[in-house]
């Protein structure tokens, strides 16, 4: 027990209110095991005095349990930097120690969840570059000048172990934009993320069901279940709205305060967000593989789209985007880009569009799904199963749609690409961050002279695919050759 | 850009892909067969109860006799001062070209099979997934392997 509380030279300990989070983190883990069994015993049995007695028992022995074991974490966690690397001890009964080569950090960020900014604390978090699998070390509470110190040290380390060392306390950084609460409030109108909130609203009332005695609910429905056409519709409409509400609501949970600022030295892009938890992420624009413009279906009528960055060896998801502004108008974006990431700032209209004889392709593919779905309807339920077919014709001019918003071009060794699932995505990839390009044909493709586009960026621990399908044989074969490595 | 990269691969892996294709090929006519018999013995007319052997039959003949020569014809790459350029695909044919610049690490492997032929995969690594080019004589995929690394050692310093 003496050599765990041992502390060595250099090494430092979390923040006390990291005793409580560790514990808290043990009481959510608990209370989600056992929250099913405990509400199933409660309502089953017959709600009398000794099972509440029990449950609150147990969660005082959870509680008591969870707050020693979060004081012998704390005890035991303990990070210092030497011999060029960053090193994190831990474990209570099974010790580890993790090593992060400081030339292998990619990034330094800070969140503060709610309870952290209760007590002022900060969450550091390093990120290691991508490839080798690295995990992530995660500090979660450092009082703010020891976070200072030891971004600091990162900084001094690496600058003294390569030039290529990467400022982190620069003088001040020029804020680029900010999200105003009017641009805000518009982003969470048209984020689309209602698909999601309503998917959600859905399983929540389907967890009611299931955790409602059967009986109550059975009455329960009865009572409220519509009678009439016009009182599911209402009830449609209100699911729907509930749904925008949330959506609005989570859009300004995230990206209230949005505040994108470039380091004096112009190499890191800093983003600042959130309303509650807030977070703080450095992109090194050196990394930024490609950029997207992502026009949704509720924005694109208004001339608004959302910029993300795809990013290698940054964030812990394989082909992980970050936002890089959440609500902007199409027309500023190349010159936001240029602000940013010049790199990337190429110009993101007047594409080449894709040739008319691929019209027909895209309005057949896009019906396939819909016509295997109609055929065996119409066929078995005879009269009425025709009507499936109506699906069919939407769904060839959803293919038309996507054929229309399609393109490319080639503007100073920066491929744009653009597509349409439902939103429009304009991708900007430079040369020299491609990993591989090619395209692929197929023998239909072969008889039409067309041919599908595939470049291929570094992304997360991956990589992420960008695909145009039907550009002109020669025009596919022209991109890859004007693309081609050449030397410095 | 070529109209074909030059470099083929080991007329061997012809015959590897023809072992793998048979052994692909066993659960696929075990299946067939069965489907038969259970047809037979519900007495459902011959010539129906025929069917589920004969597809899988002809599934089999194209997995051993006719994808793998298709698939060698196909298979193409070339190691060029600059670029890794790749050319494969049954039906759908892809071509790839992959910069040294990029290239992160070179593997050779060997299965158990190939073992026995002599054959070799090289795999290299670019930072959005490996890229395989298989089915080389060991020696010649050394060789391709040595020269990868070398180039893109070049590609960097440049």
């Amino acid at each position: 027990m003496n050599s765990s509380a041992a502390v060595e030279v250099g090494e430092r300990r979390l923040h006390p209110v990291g005793m409580l989070l560790s514990a808290m983190t043990t009481v959510r883990r608990w209370a989600g095991i056992s929250a099913f069994p405990g509400i199933a015993a409660l309502v089953n049995g017959e709600f009398g005095m000794r099972t509440l007695i029990l449950v609150l028992l147990a969660f005082v022995v959870l509680t008591l349990l969870s707050a020693v074991w979060g004081v012998l974490s704390w005890r035991a966690t303990t990070y210092r930097i030497s011999g060029g690397a960053f090193h994190l001890k831990r474990g209570v009964l099974q010790k580890s120690e993790r090593s992060l080569p400081l030339e292998h950090v990619q990034s330094v960020n800070t969140v503060q969840g709610i309870v952290q900014r209760v007590f002022g604390v900060i969450e550091l978090r390093l990120e290691a570059a991508g490839g080798g699998g690295e995990p992530e070390i995660s500090l979660s509470a450092l009082s703010r000048p020891a976070a200072r110190e030891l971004r600091e040290e990162l900084t001094r380390a690496r600058r003294t172990l390569d030039e290529v060392g990467e400022p982190l306390e620069e003088p001040s950084p020029t804020v680029l934009r900010r999200l105003s609460t009017g641009e805000l409030l518009v982003a969470g109108l048209t984020s689309g993320q209602i698909g999601v909130a309503i998917s959600v609203v859905a399983g929540g009332s389907q967890i009611v069901d299931n955790l409602l005695p059967g009986d109550l609910a059975e009455r329960l429905s009865e009572a409220l279940l519509p009678r009439t056409v016009f009182a599911v519709l209402l009830l449609a409409l209100f699911v729907a709205l509930f749904a925008w509400v949330l959506a609005i609501f989570g859009t300004v949970l995230a990206h209230a305060g949005f505040t994108l600022s470039r380091s004096a030295d112009g190499r890191y892009l800093h983003i600042k967000r959130g309303l509650l938890n807030r977070y703080e992420t450095t992109v090194p624009i050196a990394r930024i593989q490609a950029v997207r413009l992502v026009e949704g279906i509720l924005r694109q009528p208004f001339g608004l789209a959302a910029l993300r960055v795809e990013s290698a060896g940054f964030g812990t998801e394989e082909g992980v985007s970050t936002v890089l502004f959440p609500l902007l108008r199409r027309r500023e974006a190349e010159d936001f880009l240029r602000a940013a990431a010049p790199l990337f700032a190429a110009p993101l209209s007047s594409l080449e569009p894709l040739p008319a004889r691929a019209r027909g392709r895209y309005a057949f593919r896009s019906s396939v799904p819909a016509l295997l779905v109609a055929a065996p309807l119409a066929f078995f339920l005879f009269p009425w199963g025709l009507l499936a077919l109506t699906l069919v014709p939407p769904a060839a001019l959803y293919g038309l749609v996507r054929h229309r918003a399609a393109g490319y071009a080639l503007s100073e060794d920066r491929v744009v690409l653009r597509t349409r699932r439902l939103a429009r995505t304009t991708v900007v990839a430079p040369r020299e961050r491609l990993q591989s390009r090619g395209y692929s044909v197929s023998p239909i493709q072969k008889r039409r002279k067309l041919a599908t586009l595939e470049l291929e960026v570094a992304s997360g621990r991956g990589g992420a695919a960008f695909r145009l399908v039907d550009l002109a044989g020669g025009a596919a074969r022209g991109l890859v050759d004007a693309l081609s490595a050449r030397s410095r | 850009m070529k109209s074909e990269p030059e470099g083929r691969l080991d007329p061997r892996a012809r015959s590897l892909w023809q072992i793998t294709g048979a052994l692909q090929a066993l659960p696929v006519l075990a299946g067939g067969a069965f489907g038969s018999y259970v047809l037979y013995t519900n007495d459902v007319a011959s010539y129906l109860a025929a069917l589920p052997a004969l597809v899988a039959l002809a599934l089999a003949v194209l997995l051993v006799v006719v994808l793998p020569p298709l698939l060698w014809r196909r298979w193409r790459y070339e190691i060029r001062l600059l670029e890794v350029d790749l050319q494969r695909g049954l039906l759908r044919v892809t071509r790839t070209l992959v910069p040294m610049a990029r290239v992160q690490h070179v593997d050779t492997r060997q299965g158990p099979l190939q073992r026995r032929f002599g054959l070799s995969t090289v795999v290299f690594y670019t930072a959005a997934g490996p890229n395989e080019i298989p089915q080389l004589a060991s020696s010649t995929a050394a060789e391709v392997r040595d020269r990868i690394a070398e180039l893109t050692r070049e590609a960097d310093e440049l």
